[in-house]
């Protein structure tokens, strides 16, 4: 407890990485025995939702920004135009 | 009209009360207790105090009243109904706590007119009463839009307002199209297809899609909900959005446009929530996003999808609560909810960050919260049918919600790796760590409480969904690979977690062409259409200026008129002398003008009445 109170970023780093390690050792276990059932033929591969997390989400973002090329405007892009009309 | 007493009716009138109450104290527990006696009413139903309630699809029928040769039924009983209201009161309770310090009392009066208005909808059992509370549902948010006062608001209301009276008008043709081919205005499953027979349900189709908020036509939402009153964009999250859903459900359940449009809708409102910048606009697109899920549920429409549709519409009223009140208590406290402007209030405000984070942990689907167990449910439903890229992006948006909800929104207001938020903010706080108003906390405390005992104990939510449920959300599958996907999803945000910083900016949405249209049609009825209409109308004036000025004294008019064509005939041939003298003689006339009026005898006057008879006789022969 004292050890959380005193560094709880080392601490969640920790955690956060014991958690990754194991999920990522379960996931090669259980695939081999009959724990997880799938219904995509695409969740059997190994660390499936771990790509799928990692990438979807790195994806997003990136794509986002590459969208925001062309949709960001000004924070008052609507006001402002309307300024110029009156 | 035996025994009965419909909730929302109850709620709605008794709404308009509030401002005649003088003592405050009186006042504010009235306010509370207006959800609380529609609530007490719903639970007397639900024992069978007004008679038993039949098993789904049947309903029990009350409140009907004749209008023209119809009978409206104002009160159909049914199980999905049921659970309706019982989330609607618990939430709108919840929100009356968190909105206690309003200080506007009409605040309070659109408030529950809105919540009663919904209540009348789910509670209709034919077209017309839910046309009815449809539209006086998309009037009260007009009011907590512009009681916020800013010119921002007053714009945003206006645009809610069209929006809502266009979805409304498509659905009152939808309605009218479906009373002359069937005559009946009963509430009831409708067909859908594409072709000339299907128009009014299409019709009617559109309004729903366009009050769910359904991408493309999703705009108003994100742009209209940020503007409200911070208590008031509370009411606003939970009510028409799920009422859509509601009518989908009960109308439109499984046609398979909805299937697709739902899944993509989940993830697009994705991609505008990275680059957004205001918390509550953030929010409004996980509204967007998770009503994807249950507009797919709806399109798949099997019973585990319906089940699924239902339980995540009410799982989402409670947690995208808690989330708007979390935005919403920063915006009271520091007056902004922009991620540029903040950052390290963790120390100030750690109370509303953790009962914000509850609801991330609920809308991201972590187990024991509950968006999980009524996410899975749609999940399961679209595994169940084999249909990958529905399954994939149901999924994907998953990722999405905990990458904004759970990790950009709370990164850049709360944490953003300072310890201290900028001196502007800082100045607005006090040295505690409860800067949030109690009742704040106090109302997003029990939304909190909810958000995990519907989570860890699912049951009590699906035993009351319509069909039966033989569903267990927490299998080792389901819970490991979402907490795999969660742990690298983390993994990827901290990788890139300079991209999603805020950046002062605005992201058009799909709204972009209906507003530059509109503004286009302002601009051009302003410019090129009054320049004409200027033109047509001094022209006019023109005409009927002379006309007035012939008809004083027509024979010297005439006169005037000839001697002004005489000179301009002469003027070639005459010295300029002349005519120079010729133009004076006339300017004199002119001022002299209408002088003295002609008598006319008697004969001569005959003439003329006898003339106009003769031509009016030719007229009206020609004409015959």
């Amino acid at each position: 407890m004292n050890f959380l109170r005193n560094y709880p970023k080392r601490f969640f780093w920790r955690v956060y990485f014991i958690g990754l390690a194991v999920s990522l050792i379960l996931d090669f276990v259980w695939l081999r025995s009959d724990v997880l059932h799938y219904h995509f033929p695409f969740q059997h591969l190994p660390e499936f939702f771990a790509i799928f997390g990692i990438f979807g989400c790195m994806l997003l973002i990136l794509i986002a920004k590459g969208m925001g090329c062309f949709i960001v405007r000004d924070e008052d892009y609507y006001e402002k135009n309307q300024g110029d009309e009156e | 009209m035996t025994g009965w007493i419909h909730p929302g009716i109850v709620v709605f009138l008794g709404g308009f009360l509030i401002p005649f109450i003088k003592w405050r104290k009186i006042k504010l527990a009235y306010f509370l207790l207006l959800p609380v006696a529609g609530m007490t009413i719903v639970v007397l139903t639900s024992i069978g105090f007004f008679g038993s309630v039949p098993s789904w699809p049947e309903g029990l029928h009350k409140w009907r009243i004749p209008f023209l040769q119809y009978s409206l039924v104002l009160g159909k009983i049914d199980k999905m109904s049921m659970i309706f209201a019982y989330i609607y009161l618990i939430a709108a309770f919840c929100m009356n706590i968190y909105g206690l310090r309003v200080k506007n009392d009409w605040e309070h009066v659109a408030a529950m007119a809105y919540v009663g208005s919904a209540l009348g909808a789910i509670f209709a059992g034919d077209f017309l009463t839910l046309f009815f509370f449809l539209e006086a549902m998309s009037w009260a948010p007009v009011f907590l839009l512009w009681f916020r006062g800013t010119k921002k608001s007053m714009g945003a209301g206006v645009r809610y307002a069209l929006w809502h009276h266009f979805s409304g008008a498509c659905i009152l043709a939808g309605i009218v199209i479906h009373l002359h081919k069937t005559g009946s205005i009963e509430l009831v499953h409708l067909p859908w297809g594409w072709g000339g027979e299907f128009v009014g349900y299409n019709l009617m189709l559109l309004g729903f899609i366009i009050n769910s908020a359904t991408t493309p036509f999703h705009s108003w939402l994100s742009d209209t909900y940020s503007e409200a009153t911070p208590s008031g964009s509370i009411y606003m999250t939970a009510y028409t959005t799920k009422t859509a859903i509601y009518c989908l459900i009960r109308t439109f359940s499984g046609v398979p446009l909805l299937m697709w449009m739902g899944a993509i809708q989940a993830v697009f409102a994705l991609f505008l929530a990275v680059l957004e910048n205001d918390g509550r606009r953030l929010c409004s697109y996980h509204i967007i996003s998770q009503i994807g899920y249950m507009v797919a549920g709806v399109g798949i429409g099997t019973e585990m999808a319906i089940n699924g549709a239902i339980s995540h519409a009410l799982c989402h009223i409670i947690y995208n609560a808690l989330l708007y009140m979390g935005a919403g208590c920063v915006l009271v406290v520091v007056g902004t909810a922009k991620f540029n402007e903040l950052g390290g209030l963790y120390k100030y405000m750690p109370i509303s960050f953790w009962l914000y984070m509850v609801g991330g942990f609920s809308i991201s689907g972590f187990p024991l919260f509950n968006g999980f167990v009524s996410k899975v449910m749609t999940i399961e439903a679209a595994e169940l049918i084999h249909n990958a890229p529905i399954y994939l992006l149901l999924e994907g948006a998953t990722v999405g919600t905990f990458l904004h909800t759970g990790l950009k929104l709370p990164w850049n207001m709360w944490l953003q790796g300072k310890d201290e938020p900028p001196p502007n903010i800082r100045a607005k706080l006090k040295d505690s760590v409860v800067n949030t108003p109690v009742n704040m906390l106090i109302g997003m405390g029990i939304l909190a409480f909810l958000c995990i005992f519907m989570g860890v104990y699912p049951k009590v939510l699906y035993d009351r969904l319509p069909y039966a449920v033989e569903f267990i959300p927490f299998t080792t599958t389901r819970v490991f690979s979402i907490m795999q996907m969660f742990i690298f999803t983390f993994m990827g945000f901290w990788l890139l977690r300079k991209l999603v910083l805020g950046y002062p900016t605005y992201t058009l949405d799909t709204d972009w062409p209906f507003r530059m249209a509109g503004r286009q049609l302002i601009q051009f009825c302003e410019e090129p259409l009054m320049a004409f209409a200027n033109f047509v109308d001094e022209k006019v004036m023109n005409l009927v200026h002379s006309l007035i000025w012939f008809s004083r004294n027509p024979v010297f008019a005439l006169h005037i008129k000839k001697e002004e064509a005489k000179l301009k005939m002469k003027r070639f041939i005459i010295s300029p002398e002349r005519a120079e003298k010729h133009k004076q003689v006339l300017e004199e006339k002119r001022r002299r003008y209408p002088g003295e009026l002609p008598k006319l005898t008697l004969g001569a006057s005959l003439v003329l009445i006898l003339l106009v008879f003769s031509l009016y006789l030719i007229l009206y022969l020609l004409i015959k």
